[in-house]
């Protein structure tokens, strides 16, 4: 029985909020937006509270439409496309989250590299799978609460794209949970789902969120509040499975029958 | 805005030759992208008109009234484009032009193939949706020239040679010959084989790149409209810093996970000042102490054999018409003297006229050309001067109070500094 942990167990789930965790947000701040990075440059934090930087690919999979673009660019704190264009070959957007552990009571800067591609250019192009899939620390597998076929591929995506790659991490996530009133996945739907496949699943609305006083600005601050229950939830599982990997905490072989959690 | 809908228009049609079949149509309007289109009966007219000549061996070409101008052309036997425009001063050179990158941008993302041999219509049109982007962004206001030059649009780096160096170096290590790096959709620097690609893709290319959303790495497929129509090539684009980012060009290898973060702080951590020096040189193009007249309030300066091209109107001079204003200037300018003054740029060099030599013409600005009523006209005055040297041409707007007899002798000087530069 794999093990996972419990939410909330690795990361401090709301110190974002803290005096402590607002101050190592400002290092992925600016004026209010949100800073965005070169791949030469990365958050500085004062001397002071300098933390180690824990880097992460991540490889967002699902049906085209389902709202993969839209999450990585809400996550990004970037504008989420309003219209569904099909993303042409492979796009890749760096995040810096800031997060507390548990454990030691340290602060890690975590770096979510997300690979994203287009449906189409995947089917299109031999090399755009392989190099998605390389060295990849997780996969997110998306569905759409609105389109009960993408949930329903999940078993065969699981398995198409992630079969060969043991000791992931593999996330499901449920896109467009604001529209959840017309959802096609029925609550029971996902708890059998969860049975069947002991993943962690998270619920995600890639909508625009607040915007700074011009009105056209998105609010920075306001942005990562909505995403942080997504990231902290990805470094909590990578954070975990690292752990596992360096034998500092029992992992899925390990685990004794009465202690695995859902 | 009253001022902005009185503004002209500008629609494009895209149809299959053969049937009439709209594939898709794009519109802006005062500069901008417009949702309006052309009704189907227009559209159908359009096309019948250019099929009717077509069918008693006539290629009808272009059609004016007083205000707006209609520009056809067929690619291919396969695909026609359409281009009605009702913009000031719209030119049937600037039109032709913008059918011919049009067509490029469609080559570039979908391939030549799809497009000359259209088996199925409805899904041509869903990948043609891929381009709207890059189409969409040759209809509007721009701070380019390249869609109108087909010289690649660059900026001019203090510290060339460093950035060159280590370009050179990365390529070869990523296996490609074609690398550049890019700011706002101009080039700062290139390899050599990067500035041997062909028109259009050379334009086209940095173009593309200024264009899409901020992203930190892409693996994007295209197809050379010149070199290579019919077999992909992968672009990979890297954000080195936010609005700079290094292109390279290239085959089935390296994938785009072989570029991990240690190899590009590698070669391009110790040049981080420099990188920065780009970032801050857009979008003026020039090194800030370079010294220009203070007259100058805008130039277009185009190397015509190397296909390169300056276009600048943040040089100072705070009075005077808005960089837009400047800008437009400059482009209506530039296809006045390249259709009536110069000849075409391919035949620079024919025998008979020396280069070396250089010739020059210039026009003043009427009073109250598009100045909005009541208001001084800040163009009113101005001058435009353009001169031509051996390869290069330059394009001047200068302030009104620069006294016309001395603005040959203004631009042959800034020629001669900018030389070295182009
Ligand atoms: N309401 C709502 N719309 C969403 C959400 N996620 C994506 N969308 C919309 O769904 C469409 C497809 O999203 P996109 O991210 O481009 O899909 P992709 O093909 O998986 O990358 C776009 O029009 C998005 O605006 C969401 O969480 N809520
Ligand atoms: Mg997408």
């Amino acid at each position: 029985m794999a093990r996972l942990p419990a939410p909330g167990s690795v990361i401090v789930p709301d110190w974002h909020e803290s005096t402590e965790g607002k101050e190592h947000l400002s290092s992925i701040l600016r004026k209010n937006r949100r800073r965005v990075f070169g791949l030469l440059e990365r958050p500085v934090l004062p001397p002071q509270v300098a933390a180690d930087t824990a880097s992460y690919k991540i490889f967002v999979s699902g049906k085209s439409g389902v709202g993969k673009t839209a999450l990585v660019a809400k996550l990004a704190g970037l504008e989420v496309p309003v219209i569904h264009h099909e993303t042409v070959g492979i796009q890749t957007t760096v995040v810096y989250w800031p997060a507390k552990l548990q454990a030691s009571d340290r602060v890690v800067i975590f770096r979510f590299e997300f690979w994203d591609c287009g449906e189409a250019a995947l089917k299109k192009f031999d090399h755009i799978l392989p190099a998605c899939k390389e060295k990849t620390d997780a996969f997110l597998f998306l569905f759409s609460f609105t389109d009960r076929s993408s949930f329903e591929d999940l078993p065969a995506q699981l398995s198409r794209v992630a079969g060969d790659v043991p000791n992931t991490v593999k996330m499901v996530i449920g896109s467009k949970f604001d529209q959840y009133m017309h959802t096609d996945v029925p609550e029971r739907d996902l708890m059998a789902f969860r049975q069947a496949w002991e993943l962690p699943l998270l619920r995600v609305k890639s909508v625009p969120g607040r915007r700074l006083a011009d009105g056209r600005t998105l609010d920075g601050r306001a942005g990562l509040a909505d995403v942080a229950h997504v990231l902290n939830g990805l470094g909590e599982h990578l954070w975990h499975q690292d752990q596992v990997a360096a034998g500092l905490v029992p992992g899925p072989q390990e685990s004794s029958p009465d202690g695995g959690q859902g | 805005m009253a001022e902005e809908s009185a503004a002209g228009a500008v629609h494009l049609l895209c149809l299959a030759a053969s049937s009439g079949v709209p594939l898709f149509s794009r519109s802006s309007r005062g500069g901008a992208p417009s949702r309006q289109q052309l009704p189907f009966s227009i559209i159908g007219s359009l096309n019948g008109v250019h099929m009717f000549g077509q069918n008693l061996d006539v290629t009808l070409r272009s059609a004016r009234t007083e205000d707006s101008a209609v520009v056809w052309k067929t690619f291919h036997d396969s695909i026609t484009l359409i281009v009605l425009s009702s913009e000031l001063g719209c030119a049937e050179l600037r039109l032709e032009r913008l059918l011919e990158l049009v067509f490029g941008a469609m080559v570039l993302l979908v391939g030549l193939e799809e497009l000359t041999k259209i088996r199925n219509v409805e899904r041509l049109k869903k990948d043609l949706r891929a381009t709207y982007g890059l189409i969409d962004s040759l209809l509007v206001d721009t701070e380019l020239a390249g869609d109108l030059t087909q010289c690649v649009d660059c900026i001019i780096p203090t510290h060339g040679p460093l950035l060159q160096e280590a370009l050179a170096g990365f390529a070869e290590e990523m296996g490609s010959v074609f690398a550049s790096l890019v700011a706002g959709g101009r080039v700062v620097v290139g390899t050599e084989g990067w500035w041997r690609l062909g028109a259009p893709e050379a334009v086209l290319l940095p173009w593309l790149v200024g264009t899409l959303p901020f992203q930190a790495a892409r693996d994007y497929p295209v197809y050379l409209p010149h070199g290579s129509p019919m077999v992909p090539h992968r672009l990979l684009t890297l954000t080195l810093l936010p609005g700079l980012e290094l292109c390279v060009l290239c085959g089935p290898q390296p994938p785009l996970s072989q570029v991990e973060p240690q190899v590009l702080e590698r070669w391009w951590q110790p040049l981080l000042e420099p990188l920065r020096a780009c970032l801050a040189l857009t979008p003026r193009g020039i090194p800030a102490g370079f010294p220009l007249h203070p007259d100058i309030l805008g130039l277009l300066l185009l190397h015509l054999e190397q296909r390169r091209g300056l276009f600048t109107v943040d040089l100072g001079g705070e009075e005077g018409p808005s960089p837009s204003a400047r800008r437009r200037l400059l482009r209506s300018f530039y296809v006045l003297v390249t259709a009536t003054h110069f000849p075409p740029e391919e035949k620079a060099e024919e025998p008979g006229c020396p280069t070396g030599v250089p010739r020059a013409c210039y026009v003043v600005c009427g009073a109250a050309a598009e100045g909005p009523q009541g208001r001084q006209d800040p163009g009113a005055g101005l001058r435009l001067v353009a001169v031509q040297a051996g390869p290069r041409r330059l394009l001047l707007l200068v302030s009104a109070r620069s006294p016309t007899y001395a603005l040959r002798g203004l631009a042959t000087r800034t020629l001669h500094a900018l030389t070295p530069l182009l």
